[in-house]
């Protein structure tokens, strides 16, 4: 009827100014938007290509140096530590704290009673902001802080968490799940209402038991869940910056335990003003994200069939 | 039945189990909170004491106040609030605009626009730090607040979030309100815009969250004291003050009292919030 209409009142001529019109209004909605994201954005993601073949300090004058910086950074020994550090605590933080979400969002939905404070307690770390969360957390680290005291019941002596560089990772990667875990959670708890409850139903009548429709239904169908806290995590957990920057105090310290690639990135520039090296190591960051998404894409982006 | 009698005690155990579990995971994420506020209201030998007291004895308030003095916490609110505020302003006004344009008009490049913006999803901004931060310094931008706000104005995930939205708003009152004369500023303002206030109310808080605990960005933007947010400030307090922890304590209280009430008194939006963002 609409469209019946509208087509009655513009003749062709109109219509055409019409189009006209919409389309300049789309760029006037659209454009400060675009402009923003790629002076802020996307712009800069190009432009640390260009950087990481120059040689600068932000001063001098800049020069083009091709692919040297990548063969500079290659065999620096400090990156690679700092690969080491971020892929270790990608690789320890991601899976646990999805599988915690994961457990713990299969758990509440369980119609259990004050389901609501549960979830409210659960997610209230991740309203905290990372500063605030590292400043609690390296009290609570310290040598004769509540963490260790705690293990002192257990007859365990706990560790100069901060200063002891066996240690040092381990507990920011704690922190870390313990800021997130609760966020993914609620995405989890989400998933789980889109699950067909006929089909647990029929599971039981079929003689499954809890964890045998946990492992054969739950699992399987939170499957785009659990696809986006991956990846979500994996990006995040890669590039973990504020934590370690502020546990160490900038230094990555002690003994470089907690520099990550973030990490490196910025003292790059601001320590030893060698703006093409941490360009170089940027490049190298965006290309291990991106390898490692299309990795997870091709093992968990399939579409569910249920 | 004997069956569905044991069946009925396995589930009444099973349950208990849960809550069990549950309770325990509650307690670890509350615990560190706590240990904070207790903290902050001790004075600084008790503080020290090994093992640790949980009670605060005598409780000490003057720690909130003197941790109010020596430091400007005053102005880093002030700062925050400014940033915080014009940065979910920016993200409300420019992202609704952006994602109605594409979800409502058809026009040439939109399909090229809406591609470049789920591009940009996946570039987090730890991972551009450095070529930001020349662009701003190029721009003039370090130790202002335009350095401080523009990075943040606009985003991509709020952008999809709006463009979601409007996709689910019935067409018909458009078409009618377009054959009316209304201009898309007023159809887009006045009709649709309305409809969508969920939606708008949880980018808001999403975004408010992000730039109130942004610590990167002020770290690049700011140089100068002036120019510090709250998470900035009490990380470059606590590498001043590293020893006196309950001073340390009550600053993270005060900088996470604003969030936890806004938290407490919109739960429901920052839920649905994540579970739309999460979920898509």
């Amino acid at each position: 009827m609409a469209a019946l209409s509208l087509k009655k009142t513009v003749n062709s001529g109109g219509l055409k100014k019409w189009r006209r019109t919409e389309t300049m209004t789309a760029y006037g909605f659209t454009l400060p938007t675009v402009i923003l994201l790629l002076g802020f954005s996307l712009g800069p993601a190009a432009y640390a290509f260009f950087l990481s073949g120059v040689s600068w300090n932000l001063l001098n004058h800049m020069h083009w140096v091709g692919l040297h910086n990548y063969g500079v950074i290659f065999h620096m020994p400090l990156f690679w530590t700092s690969v080491k550090n971020s892929v270790i605590f990608a690789a320890v933080v991601m899976p646990v704290q999805t599988v915690i979400a994961m457990v713990f969002a299969v758990i509440m939905n369980q119609n259990l009673p004050a389901r609501p404070l549960y979830r409210l307690a659960f997610f209230f770390p991740s309203i905290s902001s990372s500063a605030v969360a590292s400043v609690m957390f390296m009290w609570i680290f310290n040598k004769l802080g509540l963490l260790n005291s705690f293990l002192s019941v257990i007859h365990i002596s706990g560790p100069n968490w901060i200063g002891n560089p066996h240690f040092a990772l381990s507990a920011i990667m704690i922190l870390n799940i313990w800021s997130t875990a609760g966020y993914f959670m609620v995405v989890f708890l989400a998933g789980l209402q889109a699950i067909p409850q006929n089909m647990y139903e029929a599971a039981a009548i079929d003689g499954a038991s809890g964890f045998q429709r946990f492992l054969r239904i739950t699992v399987p169908l939170l499957r785009p869940s659990t696809f986006f806290i991956v990846i979500m995590g994996m990006i995040g957990t890669l590039q973990m910056f504020d934590q370690s920057f502020i546990i160490s105090g900038g230094t990555g310290g002690p003994l470089n335990s907690t520099l990550t690639v973030s990490l490196l990135i910025y003292q790059e520039i601001f320590s030893y003003g060698h703006v093409g090296y941490g360009a170089a190591a940027t490049v190298f960051l965006f290309v291990l994200v991106l390898g490692l998404t299309l990795l997870i894409n091709r093992w968990l982006g399939k579409p569910v069939e249920y | 039945m004997v069956g569905s009698q044991s069946e009925k005690v396995w589930n009444r155990v099973s349950r208990g189990i849960y809550l069990l579990i549950l309770t325990a995971g509650a307690l670890v994420m509350l615990v560190p909170f706590l240990w904070t506020l207790s903290t902050s209201l001790k004075s600084l030998g008790q503080a020290l004491v090994y093992p640790p007291q949980w009670i605060p004895h005598p409780v000490v308030w003057q720690n909130f106040v003197k941790t109010w003095n020596i430091v400007p916490m005053g102005h880093w609110f002030l700062n925050s609030t400014l940033v915080s505020v014009s940065v979910v302003v920016g993200n409300v006004v420019l992202d609704s605009m952006a994602g109605y344009a594409l979800a409502r008009i058809s026009f040439r490049g939109r399909s090229l626009v809406f591609f470049g913006i789920i591009s940009m999803l996946m570039i987090p901004f730890q991972s551009i730090m450095l070529p930001v931060y020349i662009i701003l310094r190029t721009l003039g931008l370090i130790n202002s607040y335009a350095g401080l706000i523009l990075p943040q104005l606009v985003s991509a995930m709020g952008v999809f979030l709006m463009r979601q939205a409007f996709l689910n708003v019935p067409g018909e009152v458009e078409e009618s309100a377009i054959i009316d004369g209304a201009s898309r500023w007023r159809i887009f303002w006045q009709i649709s815009l309305p409809m969508v206030v969920p939606t708008v109310l949880t980018l808001a808080l999403m975004m408010f969250m992000g730039s109130w605990n942004n610590f990167l960005l002020p770290l690049l933007v700011a140089n100068n004291q002036t120019f510090w947010t709250l998470p900035l400030g009490v990380v470059m307090f606590q590498q001043q003050y590293y020893t006196n922890w309950p001073y340390l304590m009550a600053a993270a209280v005060m900088a996470t009292v604003p969030v936890t009430i806004l938290f407490l008194v919109l739960q429901k939006w920052f839920i649905q919030g994540i579970s739309t963002t999460g979920l898509k």
